[in-house]
């Protein structure tokens, strides 16, 4: 137990001057000294993050991999997210190395393979949402109707058709511009700055030891 | 194998790759979960790649590389002193250290000596983001907000009611009257005027994402399509 303090009392402690350096660094002139030591702070945890990320796919493959191993409900796309993880490891170290036909020579795979699989995956999934937030608008109206759900129908329906590009419907492509210039540049301001207090409030209590909660 | 094959393969794999997860449309099945297993995979094991190669090893090249050149390989110290290049070296495993504690939070007994780690991430993480939320927003919009007011006197001041309202929604201010709890009549006055300014701005937002969204869908159906009347064609 009382190890437990002594490693919670550290933790604190280096919270509390690690985010004090930070803050005096990043609030004086560039190419002074505190300036310096965070501009090489923020480098390490930049790093610290990259390793972070070996660590996140090191536990990744090893769920996926007690998952196969235990033939846990589901464990055949265990083994499709295995393999893909680690073809494209060892398809970028044969990159490097440099390994494919004259044909081939000097040709990177590893971006062709990005290009095909990541790239087509993620917009085949945002091509989706379509389908899903319509669908979502009009489950709003059906479920029940409340002035707000009007109000925000009526702020859909509108940023909407005033993008279509229809002849003699200036006044409702005015009318959105006007929506989005002002009262929703608005509402985004007031939302955003109350983002920017809240992040403050809780910053300060992280580093004046106030909130401890984050260590479980 | 030429170039040209690699990208055939490439358009067949993204072809089929989009049908499996527009079979969602049907219903939860094998293919779409197939293709988001597929998706876990090479995202994880690009973001390593990309770890890999952008930040940990030009890392170590300025650091611990250039002091086992000078050490070992007797490379060029470039007029800098030992001390110099030892402290280099140490700097360089430095984060190293910080990713040997965060590993020992997988084991339940020495989890607590892995918030050491985390400390120093959760430090610096919350300095910039205090210095991020002051300099790049608060301070900002709050000036824009102010400025609107010159450019028309009727739409700044929507503007200057709106964003003020907006924040006092979210305030929880309330008193003691007559046994009860309750908030001011002000305070539900202008929460009740945020809470306009809020709904309109979520459904504007939504409004925008469908936007986005429907043009990445008539991207993605056109690629498909061009890729496959191209083979059609011959």
């Amino acid at each position: 137990m009382r190890r437990h303090r002594l490693t919670h009392f550290l933790a604190t402690i280096i919270v509390i001057s690690s985010g004090i350096v930070m803050l005096i660094g990043l609030s004086v002139k560039p190419g002074t000294m505190p300036a310096d030591l965070a501009s090489f702070t923020l480098e390490v945890v930049s790093v610290t993050a990259a390793i972070a990320v070996l660590l996140g796919l090191l536990n990744l493959l090893t769920v996926h991999l007690n998952r196969f191993i235990k033939a846990e409900h589901g464990w055949p796309y265990s083994i499709i997210t295995l393999f893909t993880a680690i073809f494209v490891l060892v398809l970028r170290m044969l990159d490097h190395v440099d390994v494919w036909p004259d044909d081939m020579a000097g040709e990177q795979v590893s971006p062709h393979l990005f290009e095909a699989v990541q790239v087509s995956l993620e917009s085949a999934l945002a091509a989706l949402l379509v389908f899903f937030l319509v669908y979502a608008a009009y489950r709003l109206m059906r479920r029940e109707v409340t002035p707000w759900h009007i109000l925000f129908t009526m702020a859909v329906v509108i940023v909407l058709l005033g993008w279509i590009p229809l002849e003699n419907t200036e006044a409702l492509a005015d009318l959105r511009e006007w929506l989005v210039q002002v009262p929703v540049s608005a509402g985004a301001r007031g939302l955003l700055i109350g983002v920017g207090l809240g992040t403050v409030t809780v910053g300060v209590r992280v580093l004046i030891g106030q909130d401890r909660s984050f260590w479980g | 194998m030429t170039p040209d094959n690699l990208d055939l393969i490439a358009g067949w794999v993204s072809l089929v790759l989009t049908l499996f997860i527009f079979s969602y449309l049907l219903g939860d099945n094998v293919l779409y979960r197939i293709a988001v297993h597929v998706l876990v995979g090479v995202a994880a094991g690009y973001a390593v790649v990309v770890a890999v190669e952008s930040v940990i090893v030009p890392w170590l090249n300025q650091t611990l590389g250039e002091t086992l050149d000078v050490f070992i390989f007797g490379g060029d110290a470039e007029g800098r002193s030992t001390l110099t290049l030892t402290w280099l070296g140490i700097l360089g495993i430095f984060p190293f250290l910080i990713g040997a504690l965060m590993l020992l939070k997988y084991s339940p007994q020495y989890a607590r000596v892995g918030n050491l780690g985390m400390a120093f991430i959760i430090g610096v993480g919350t300095a910039v983001a205090i210095v991020g939320a002051v300099a790049g927003t608060i301070i900002p919009l709050t000036r824009e907000a102010g400025e609107s007011i010159e450019d028309s006197a009727l739409n700044g001041l929507i503007i200057m009611v709106g964003t003020i309202t907006t924040l006092i929604y979210f305030q929880y201010y309330a008193v003691e009257r007559g046994g009860d709890i309750v908030r001011p009549r002000i305070i539900r006055t202008a929460s009740a005027v945020g809470r306009v300014f809020i709904t309109l701005t979520l459904g504007a937002l939504y409004a925008g994402a469908i936007l986005t969204s429907l043009a990445i869908f008539s991207d993605v159906i056109r690629d498909q399509l061009q890729f496959i009347l191209d083979r059609v064609g011959g």
